[in-house]
């Protein structure tokens, strides 16, 4: 039997390739869709390798953060880089779950125009970039190392909500999750 | 055929490349190992270098079952990366696989970080090619070990190098002498303890009398604390508080009825208190932000993508062609009148639509005026 080490290791490089070939799907879609990449039969390709391969990451990255906390040493989270590596993870997450739904609620609609074009890709690069961001986190707390050191980001520190905040902010996004649903049905073509 | 010659190059680079990778140049941290760990990371025939290193390994001439000794690891003539890391393993076995001390019934007290484990990693200054550790260790059984070290370092051109030592170092342990002072077979001294704190032992013996506790600081002054008598056979004394994360050492010569024993020096590191959070404020933030997220991209989507339902019934385009019609059926509203005598000679219909009112005018035909 595989320790829950080797199992992280697993789900997280199916994780990050998947999301690396996402990011840059989507970036590719958007130079095309601007006019600076004049490939307009590329299009479908990349539209279809991005959503495609984001939904594949989405479904590893369970799998990557629960084998992540039973593998990391000691008990709980006893690390501020374990903390942030969650918050990475599931912000990234929350982005690639908008993503998709409205990809595949609205259809080619997303790309009727500019501004809808942007805010797509960038919803998808920006799930796309906190993921990888979290592996850069999780290569920092295992190695004390990691390619984004460079930048020195602030893993030491934890930006921790009160619970009645985080409450709040949670019926919230419910909120705002369940009313942008009603919306996107009352418009979407599909029923 | 250039684009594939393209392609070829650039995997080509891609293989190429792939043998300049370091193992693990950040290391792995100390930790139980068996050697497999070499051959994993360093050991790998097809990409590591040998090392030159000269290891040996030492211990006291006589070794008691049940009582702590130590096991003194020398090593000498070796490289390094630029960072300066090295591992070191202290196995009974080169096989591989199930070749750590406890595997062959001795435990663990105390390594050289501070901790308890038989793979530890050191950081040697710039220039430094020797370097000496130990391990305190405890035989659980009579008869002989051999015991064994291996090092992982770096080098030139990131390889990883892997070496172990020439021949293995056999150790006899012996039965323990009748009442020979020394600590409770079951005594386990603590290896880690929290800055800015005193940190209050508790020692327990056998066929000890009195009891002197040493200690010493990285600066190697060795001090004394006072050591009171718990109980029979039970000791408390107390080692003062470190500033930062440090080690100190410490050891107890007890006396007795029989010979007089010297502990070996055991290591004790000091650490910052560890880092605690409400973990299920954690997890409560971690959905919060979730579906906040992917409730405010599918909000704001929805708000910049057009309506596909809405097109659908959109009817401006007919409006629009209704409203060109009638304004194209304008012109016949102000169709100037034609005259009672009818069009003027020579004038067709459509001259009439066009210049009419310039007729009535007086700006055509001057026969009117």
């Amino acid at each position: 039997m595989n320790s829950s080490e080797t199992f992280h290791v697993v789900a997280t490089e199916l994780v990050v390739g998947a999301f690396s070939v996402a990011g840059l799907s989507f970036t590719l879609l958007l130079l095309v869709h601007f006019g600076i990449l004049k490939q307009p039969s590329w299009i479908s390709m990349f539209d279809h390798v991005a959503h495609f391969t984001l939904t594949f990451g989405l479904a590893a990255t369970p799998f990557a953060i629960l084998s992540g906390l039973s593998s990391a040493p000691g008990e709980g989270l006893n690390s501020p880089i374990l903390v942030n590596k969650i918050f990475l993870s599931m912000t990234g997450f929350g982005f690639a779950v908008g993503c998709l739904i409205v990809r595949w609620r609205l259809g080619n609609n997303v790309w009727d125009s500019k501004k809808s074009t942007s805010f797509h890709v960038a919803s998808g690069l920006a799930a796309c970039g906190l993921m990888l961001l979290t592996a850069s986190a999780g290569g920092t707390f295992s190695r004390g190392e990691s390619l984004l050191d460079m930048f020195h980001l602030p893993y030491e520190h934890v930006l921790l909500f009160p619970i009645l905040v985080s409450l709040i902010s949670l019926f919230l996004g419910l909120a705002i999750l369940v009313l942008s649903w009603k919306r996107m049905n009352a418009i979407s073509s599909i029923h | 055929m250039k684009s594939r010659i393209h392609s070829v190059f650039v995997l080509s680079l891609l293989l190429l490349c792939s043998i300049f990778g370091a193992a693990e140049p950040g290391g792995n941290g100390d930790s139980l190992q068996d050697l497999q760990c070499g051959g994993a990371c360093h050991g790998d025939a097809s990409i590591n270098e040998t090392s030159t290193t000269i290891l040996s390994l030492s211990t006291d001439e006589t070794i008691y079952v049940g009582i702590p000794t130590t096991i003194t690891l020398t090593v000498t003539n070796f490289e390094t990366s630029t960072s300066g890391l090295i591992g070191l393993f202290l196995l009974t076995d080169m096989t591989g696989h199930s070749d750590m001390p406890q595997d062959a019934g001795w435990e663990i007290l105390s390594d050289a970080n501070g901790g308890a484990m038989n793979y530890i990693e050191q950081t040697l200054g710039p220039g430094q090619n020797e370097t000496s550790i130990s391990w305190v260790v405890r035989a659980s059984s009579l008869g002989s070990t051999t015991f064994y070290a291996a090092i992982h370092h770096g080098g030139g051109y990131s390889s990883p190098y892997f070496g172990s030592t020439a021949s293995g170092h056999e150790v006899s342990v012996q039965p323990v002498p009748e009442n020979l002072p020394r600590l409770t077979a079951d005594f386990t001294p603590p290896t880690l303890r929290i800055i800015d704190t005193p940190t209050e032992l508790s020692i327990q013996t056998q066929f000890t009398e009195t009891i002197q506790f040493e200690w010493k600081s990285e600066d190697g002054l060795i001090m004394n604390s006072i050591v009171n008598s718990s109980g029979e056979n039970s000791w408390t004394t107390t080692i003062p508080a470190a500033l930062q994360p440090t080690t100190v050492q410490w050891r107890v010569i007890l006396e007795g009825e029989g010979p007089a024993q010297t502990t070996p020096w055991f290591i004790l590191a000091a650490e910052e208190s560890s880092w605690e959070i409400e973990e299920s404020a954690v997890y409560l933030q971690a959905f919060a932000l979730l579906f906040v997220t992917a409730g405010i991209v599918i909000l704001l989507q929805t708000r910049l993508t057009s309506s596909p339902s809405f097109a659908k019934y959109d009817e401006t385009s007919v409006v629009d062609e209704a409203l060109g019609a009638s304004q194209n059926t304008s012109p016949d509203t102000t169709l100037a009148p034609i005259p009672e005598g009818g069009l003027p000679n020579g004038w067709s219909e459509e001259q009439w639509e066009l210049h009419g009112h310039d007729y009535l005018a007086g700006k055509h035909g001057g026969d009117q005026a």
